[in-house]
């Protein structure tokens, strides 16, 4: 008990003095989190866009293996990635494994389904209301995607939100591809897990108590944005 | 109102879904101009012709020519019951609907929203209007693509009288010389205000069209009497 409260106030102080080691960490996560976040929103939005306003003949199928992917285990994801990119593997040429990229790839991965599926779910509740005026003004397919997008802004802010709480907190996948190496793939949640192993609780706890202090901002912003959202005229949720 | 220029011309429509005919068979020849009401009782099938009018349905069998030709789309505006504004300003969903946006159009769509008493909300959130307002916005969104057909599906339904008086007045005064209007409505007294022609259509069939003083001074059916009387609707 007393080596724990010892690690939190060590963990603190490491917090309050802006620990270099702690910095780079935190900020090495943040950077991948925001650009596995950005690529997963970037072509999971307008996908799922098009996806909750487009028949075609296998669209069904499509959206089940989406819903499907949503689940994927985080493990599984890594050992496929690093499959791809190990030098015996099909893109063993480029030379990314355990570079932070591969991690932002693995992250993508397990982010887009996630994106993408929210996004369906909210603008195909749109569509129901919008399918028949787009279509008796003939509006581009392209203009209406585009419409569900912008008008259904507040909503899709949540599942971005949802998107880096997943992302900031995975750890499976990333220390497969990342391989944990100091200075280089060391993110929070793969540094917990070393730095635990090591009985170096200072530094664990440290970085945890950043993590679950983000997590509380990103779930608290998504309750604030629902709160706004739920005041605005039209809301349907 | 003139009748002697037949300009569209409905032939053997029919709808039909899951095995079930919605609307049956139908032929008619209406005139270019003027406002022709569709009446009959709930689930007679005006929605159905209406929105087969409108291209959002697609006929089963026949077909439906303007001024000779197959009915373009373009030519077309369709203004629902429940109206659908999208969450942006009045003047963008004003915009909204236009290919190309021009300095005119963006001064015909102040004019119009003037004209439905909204210019002074152009850069409110239209979701934030009364239902009143939100008909009127549609209906201006409509008139604002120039459509030569314009098909209203009881757009005055659940909005407040205000709202009725200034869309009718509108229709009579602005569109009807100009366009040709089909409006559904369960209003008798709508119908009497506002028709030049009527099509009664009752079980998916249109029994009746005629002129609208013929039509409520002499109607034919037996369905026709008991619906101006009140007796079914």
């Amino acid at each position: 008990m007393n080596d724990i409260s010892e690690a939190f106030v060590s963990s603190l102080g490491l917090i309050l003095f802006l620990d270099a080691e702690l910095l780079e960490i935190i900020l090495l996560s943040f950077r991948i989190t925001f650009y596995a976040v950005l690529i997963s929103s970037i072509l999971g939005i307008p996908l799922g866009a098009f996806l909750a306003s487009t028949h075609f003949k296998f669209r069904n199928t499509v959206v089940s293996i989406l819903f499907g992917m949503m689940g994927l285990p985080p493990v599984v994801v890594g050992l496929f990635v690093y499959l791809i990119f190990s030098r015996s593997g099909s893109l063993g040429w480029m030379g990314l494994l355990y570079s932070p990229t591969v991690m932002i790839i693995a992250q993508v991965i397990l982010i887009l389904p996630i994106v993408c599926c929210l996004t369906f779910q909210i603008i195909e509740s749109l569509h129901t209301r919008y399918h028949e005026f787009f279509r008796s003004y003939r509006v581009a397919k392209l203009k209406s995607v585009i419409a569900y997008i912008v008008d259904s802004r507040f909503e899709l802010t949540t599942v971005i939100l949802a998107g880096i709480g997943r992302s900031i907190s995975e750890v499976g996948a990333i220390i497969i591809v990342g391989g944990n190496i100091d200075h280089i793939t060391r993110v929070m949640t793969t540094a917990i897990a070393l730095e635990t192993s090591k009985g170096n609780l200072d530094l664990a706890l440290g970085l945890g108590i950043i993590l679950l202090a983000t997590a509380i901002v990103l779930n608290g912003f998504i309750l604030f944005l629902r709160g706004k959202y739920l005041k605005t005229p039209g809301s349907s949720i | 109102m003139a009748f002697e220029d037949t300009q569209i011309t409905i032939n053997d429509l029919s709808f039909n879904i899951e095995g079930k005919t919605l609307l049956h068979n139908t032929n008619l020849s209406l005139n270019r101009d003027g406002i022709t009401v569709l009446l009959g009782a709930n689930g007679a099938g005006k929605t159905i012709f209406l929105k087969l009018l409108t291209g959002l349905l697609t006929p089963c069998s026949g077909s439906i020519t303007f001024e000779g030709g197959n009915l373009s789309i373009k030519t077309r505006a369709f203004v629902s019951q429940e109206p659908v504004i999208l969450r942006r300003t009045v003047l963008k969903n004003m915009l909204f609907v236009l290919e190309k946006i021009t300095s005119e159009k963006s001064t015909l769509a102040k004019e119009l929203l003037s004209l439905m008493g909204l210019d002074k909300k152009e850069h409110q959130n239209a979701l934030t209007l009364s239902a009143g307002e939100k008909q009127r916005l549609c209906l201006a969104r409509a008139i604002i693509t120039d459509p030569e057909i314009l098909l209203l599906d009881e757009p005055t339904a659940n909005i407040e009288p205000n709202s009725t008086t200034l869309i009718e007045k509108y229709l009579i005064q602005k569109v009807r010389s100009s366009r040709k209007i089909f409006f559904v409505t369960h209003d008798i007294n709508q119908a009497r205000r506002l028709a030049d022609e009527i099509v009664f259509i009752h079980t998916g069939r249109v029994i009746e069209h005629s002129s609208a003083e013929n039509f409520f001074e002499n109607p034919k059916t037996r369905e026709a009497k008991k619906y101006i009387s009140g007796k079914i609707n």
